[in-house]
């Protein structure tokens, strides 16, 4: 059962997202809640054991760490009809339930101490495949455990599975509206520079964006969790139809991240998804064409990032790669016409300092599950204006640094003791450099980028620092 | 043929042949007007010249002769002599001191004395075995024919026993028959003359019949020998359009069955020589049937098929669907019409359901087009060090293994088709192959015709192919050729596949240096080559796969589904065969040489890709870093930033890694501009090149 995939889920919202991720997976394969296949669900051609494993009694068991530090969502988990679904062995709720308290040195250390019985936990998963190919980790980056815990995680699996890949699906938190956690700001500056340094592809999951597209796009008025939840999880479900569901390409991780990602820090994607529907939603009928959803997914409405740019940033703003996975019964004839129009009319933007176009991925549809339209469409874009997001998230994390604000928090954990800061100068640091490589990623002659030599002859001596853009500082 | 025989006594004994008449030389000059002139009375053998009767006395007696001459036997005044050396012609010698006017009418009536002696010489000859069934039955047609007239012989006699039958009572009574038998002789002649036999007599006939189209009695006549004449021969044919078999002992039918093709031939042949020449068509159509000759040879091929496969299917048969006749009315092309669409219905219907052809060919597009990918990602993880042999030193025992466990542990185990997998290793690069292909065009610049070397160092990735078991019948529609075509395509996506991966590596290997800021130098640099070669093979896959592969087999499929004949899904098949082979570049070498080529430098590229990046960085030891300066203060919480700011780029080493860099980038991008005018010079041809130019060179390379 080659070239598994272990999923992590960590925290509060990682367990919320990855559970909603499970369900639409036992959907699709038909795999009954409590891990049985169904009897409909017998003619196979799908890949299960990339994301499950089968137990002695034939359970499907998904190759799923649930990790917390307070135990009430996964005692949530625990008591829904889902329960027989997880190993309970791969659970792992800290002894005293008190959480991280939205600290992400808390949830960092806590991370660090209970290391050894998290690792096992992962090592006996790992054990478990025949060649494993990386780990998914589930994580929102503002709160504590998700973002602390979720940072030392990806260090430890980066040192530890150097040769395997780490994706991760952050969600970020929503800044348009004040949020509870009033760390925030610190704590994702902190996981962003795990983020950077230590995975191999983060897919980035703005919940400004996703309330946006529950509102506009869904017409709730008030979404609840479970319902932005359950776009996420749709995101999940499809961004791994091509290593579920085999086709020509992309059958592997590895194939699918490398042809998107375009230097080794470049590695955040931007979602988009269409058409959208959410559970016990009466589906609005349309027309769905392979052109028709290939432009849905370039309209930034559709797009579940939301872009902080300014108008005049956003023309400049540029895909570097689009991996457009088109599921359902699509008729081959029409991807290039559809691909041929786009490039007509000039609907994408593109870099200039290398070829780029759309990549498209044609895949099955779970044919147990059935949809008022037949075709849906995951775009996932690797595109400059993501810097937009970052810059925003340092602009917050410069006003509350400034005034010096709840800093106290930190001090009490080891990383940031004797009043020792430099881990959020650091962190800043990085993020600003990887602003700036994005920045340089809209300009022609980014090849060239921080070269003193325009003529091509390296000298090999890199830059320590990039030195900031003062406008970027919103 | 072997053909029983006549027995002797028959030929031995003239008179129970008719060719008991003596036989006379006669010269060239005296043979116009032969009948009855006679100087010598004497050699008639009669005691009394008839001349020295009188005339109403001479009447009789000529009456009595020619009685006797119209069943061909010589009379008292009259003799019957064969002319030596010609078949066919009789000389009727009458006495000369006869009345003239008797004379007269003797003469006119030896014509039909002697077509009697024709035809019935005729009759007598075909009715031998070796003549073949058409001739037998028109001798039996004529032998009925005969009787008749042997009838209204008795008939005259009666009437002249009576007294009632004058010379002139006798012409006039002979006239109905004159006609006819006239007719039939000259039929009769060129018969003999050509020595003809089945379809030939038919065509004859009918063409005289069309010929005679103006007496109407005639072409009756005719057109009723014409029926029983080919009763037999519809019998070969409806024997072969309703069961498939051929029942011709005397090799007058017009397909012709080589027995010697077997059909487990078509899993080798590369000419699928059992479909297309097990039956053939042989010379000698019947001229009734030159428009559906084809049809009846693909009805009985297909009725032969189904037997075969043990199917024994009989085309319905009822009443109206006796092959009773060719008539005017068309009928029997009806007949033919009805059991061929039932033949191609039936076998379509088994070769697709029974058979299941719709499903192997969806697992030959798994496997061999890489649909279904993923057992390949497994396939290629567990057999790596066996494929980087060289192809003599590769035990293809051990690759077949290693692909059935990858082929069951992946997707493909729910195909039971994938058992009929095979792996294969060939000898020589796919260039070379392509230039070795008979049958398929491959424009060979003649400048380039010996470029077609081998790389020196090839290996299984080059040469590896997989191959599939075909079984009979499917064999008809996935022969030998179209298999070869598969693994062309196979082996062109495999070693893209290969290349895809490697890049693949190459990329992680950049991943690995993320903690690092590379800004600037060549790693970032590399990775953006990296980037580049990604794209490129990425784009000649997604060109390959779904801008050509994928629509090219829905059309292909659709036409499937819709098709009416096995014949009609062959030529779907091989079409859809080719445009992919055309479109997938295989029969462009110029092109695919590029191709090859940038593949090249991709892999050196990705070969070398871990020393550039390696000795781009310097990685310090581990214990000089816990020794570092702050390393003892927090050992923790700092291990992470020894790992960011540890790795530092090590200047002195870097010189010739990126040189080397910047060779691959050059050497790439010119190979990738290179291959602009090349798409776009051809692209005029073949439009659908245009697809690739803009896939891999993009649309961010046009400034």
């Amino acid at each position: 059962m080659p070239r598994e995939i272990i999923t992590l889920q960590v925290g509060q919202c990682g367990n919320q997202i990855g559970m909603e991720f499970w369900k639409q997976l036992c959907l699709e394969h038909g795999i009954s809640k409590d891990g049985i296949l169904e009897d409909f669900a017998t003619q196979g051609g799908d890949r299960k054991d990339v994301f499950f494993y089968q137990a002695d009694d034939q359970h499907y068991i998904p190759r799923a760490l649930l990790l917390d530090l307070e135990p009430r969502v996964i005692n949530g988990i625990q008591n829904s009809e889902y329960r027989n679904l997880y190993n309970h062995e791969n659970i792992f709720v800290s002894d005293h339930g008190g959480g991280a308290g939205n600290n992400w040195a808390s949830g960092y250390h806590q991370g660090e101490q209970v290391q050894e019985d998290i690792m096992d936990m992962v090592d006996r998963e790992a054990d478990g495949s025949d060649s494993l190919e990386g780990f998914v980790l589930c994580h929102s980056i503002a709160g504590g455990t998700g973002s602390g815990m979720g940072s030392y995680l990806l260090e430890t699996l980066n040192d530890r599975y150097s040769k395997k890949l780490v994706q991760t699906y952050s969600v970020f938190p929503n800044q348009m509206e004040t949020s509870d956690v009033v760390v925030q700001p610190y704590n994702s500056l902190l996981t962003l520079k795990r983020l950077t340094l230590n995975a191999d592809c983060v897919v980035v999951l703005d919940n400004t964006a996703l309330n946006r597209i529950a509102v506009e796009r869904l017409h709730l008025s008030n979404p609840t969790f479970a319902q932005t939840n359950s776009l996420v999880s749709t995101v999940m479900s499809a961004s791994t139809t091509t290593l579920r569901y085999p086709g020509y390409m992309n059958n592997d991780l590895v194939g699918l991240l490398a042809s998107l990602i375009p230097t080794p820090r470049c590695h955040f994607l931007m979602t988009g998804y269409t058409p959208l529907t959410v559970e016990r939603q009466a589906n609005v009928i349309r027309k769905t064409t392979v052109l028709d959803v290939m432009r849905r997914l370039l309209q930034t409405k559709n797009i579940m990032v939301s872009s902080y740019a300014r108008t005049k940033e956003a023309s400049q703003a540029k895909y570097i790669s689009i991996l457009n996975i088109i599921q359902g019964e699509v008729d081959p004839t029409q991807v290039h016409e559809s691909l041929q129009r786009i490039r007509e009319r000039k609907l994408v933007n593109f870099i200039e300092w290398g070829p780029a176009s759309i990549q498209v991925a044609l895949s099955r549809k779970s044919p147990y599950i059935q949809t008022s339209h037949r075709v849906s469409g995951l775009m996932l874009a690797s595109h400059t204006s993501i810097r937009h997001l970052f810059s925003k998230c340092l602009s917050q994390y410069e006003k509350l640094r400034k005034k010096q604000a709840f800093l106290d928090n930190y001090r009490k954990f080891p990383m940031f003791a004797d009043n020792d800061l430099s881990e959020f100068d650091e962190s800043r640091e990085i993020i600003e450099s990887l602003v700036d490589e994005y920045k340089a990623c809209e300009s022609p002659d980014y090849i060239k980028w921080g070269m003193e030599d325009p003529s091509g002859a390296l000298t090999g001596e890199g830059n320590a620092t990039g030195t900031v853009d003062p406008k970027l500082g919103m | 043929m072997e053909v029983s025989t006549t027995p002797r006594w028959n030929a031995d004994r003239p008179f129970l042949t008719g060719r008991f008449h003596q036989e006379i030389k006669v010269s060239s000059s005296n043979q116009t007007g032969s009948w009855g002139h006679s100087t010598d009375a004497a050699s008639l053998g009669s005691e009394n010249p008839i001349g020295s009767y009188h005339a109403s006395v001479q009447e009789l007696f000529v009456i009595e002769d020619l009685l006797s001459a119209l069943v061909g036997i010589e009379g008292q005044y009259t003799s019957i002599k064969r002319v030596r050396g010609k078949e066919g012609h009789f000389i009727f010698q009458i006495d000369s001191s006869m009345d003239l006017a008797l004379q007269e009418m003797a003469k006119r009536i030896f014509p039909l004395c002697e077509n009697f002696l024709i035809i019935n010489q005729f009759v007598e000859s075909r009715s031998q075995l070796k003549n073949g069934l058409v001739n037998h039955a028109f001798a039996a047609a004529l032998r009925a024919l005969l009787l008749d007239y042997q009838a209204m012989v008795a008939q005259l006699e009666h009437q002249f026993r009576l007294g009632r039958l004058s010379i002139q009572g006798f012409w006039f009574y002979c006239q109905p028959m004159m006609g006819s038998m006239h007719a039939l002789s000259t039929v009769i002649e060129k018969a003999a003359a050509d020595n003809l036999a089945g379809s030939a007599v038919l065509n004859l006939l009918q063409s005289q019949a069309k010929a005679m189209a103006g007496d109407h009695a005639v072409r009756s006549l005719l057109e009723k020998m014409i029926q029983c004449a080919s009763s037999a021969y519809l019998g070969i044919l409806e024997r072969w359009v309703y069961e498939g078999v051929i029942d011709d002992p005397y090799g007058e039918f017009f397909i012709a069955e080589n027995k010697l093709l077997q059909k487990e031939s078509l899993t080798q042949d590369y000419n699928a020589k059992y479909w297309r020449q097990r039956y053939s068509l042989k010379d000698g159509v019947p001229s009734f049937l030159t428009d559906v000759a084809g049809t009846i040879l693909t009805t009985g091929k297909y009725l032969n098929v189904m037997r075969e496969c043990g199917h024994s299917v009989q085309v319905p048969q009822s009443e109206s669907s006796k092959l009773t006749s060719f008539g005017s009315n068309h009928h029997y092309l009806e007949c033919i019409r009805t059991a061929y669409n039932f033949a191609s219905g039936e076998l379509l219907n088994l070769i697709k359901e029974k058979y299941d052809l719709v499903g192997k060919l969806r697992s030959i597009k798994h496997y061999l087009l890489l649909d279904q990918g993923d057992f390949l990602v497994h396939f290629m993880d567990i057999a790596r060090d066996e494929l980087a042999k060289k192809p003599d030193d590769i035990s293809v025992e051990k690759l077949q293994s290693l692909l059935d466990l990858a082929l069951r542990t992946t997707a493909a185990a729910a195909d039971p088709l994938h058992e009929d997998l095979m792996c294969c290793v060939e000898r020589i690069s796919l260039l070379k192959r392509l230039g070795t292909l008979k049958g398929i065009e491959v424009k060979v610049p003649a400048a380039d015709g010996n470029d077609l070397e081998d790389p020196i160092s090839i290996t299984g990735l080059e040469t590896f192919s997989l191959s599939y078991k075909v079984q009979w019948p499917l064999s008809i529609v996935i022969s030998r050729k179209a298999l070869t075509k598969y693994q062309l395509i196979f082996r062109l996506l495999f070693h893209c596949k290969h290349v895809n991966r490697q890049l693949c590596g190459a990329w992680q290997v950049h991943q690995g240096v993320r903690a690092l800021n590379t800004k600037g130098t060549a790693i970032c640099r590399s990775s953006l080559l990296c980037r580049s070669m990604l794209k490129f093979i990425n784009s000649l896959l997604h060109y390959l796969t779904f801008e050509v592969l994928e629509p090219n087999w829905h059309v292909m499929h659709a036409r499937i589904q819709s098709a009416k004949s096995i014949d009609e899904v062959i030529q779907y098949h091989d079409f859809f065969l080719d445009k992919c082979l055309k479109e997938c570049l295989l029969l462009l070498p110029e092109l695919l040489k590029k191709v090859e080529r940038l593949k090249a430098i991709c892999l050196q590229y990705a070969a070398a890709s871990q020393w550039l990046i390696a000795s781009s960085v310097s990685i310090p030891d581990p214990e000089s870093s816990s020794n570092g300066p702050l390393g003892s203060e927090k050992p923790r919480s700092w291990r992470s930033r020894n790992r960011s700011q540890g790795l530092t780029v090590a200047a002195d080493k870097t010189v010739s890694a990126t040189d080397s860099l910047l060779k691959f980038e050059r050497e790439f991008n010119s190979e990738l501009q290179s291959l602009g005018p090349i798409l776009s010079s051809n692209s005029q041809a073949e439009p659908y090149l245009t697809h690739l130019a803009q896939l891999i060179l993009g649309v961010g390379n046009e400034q």
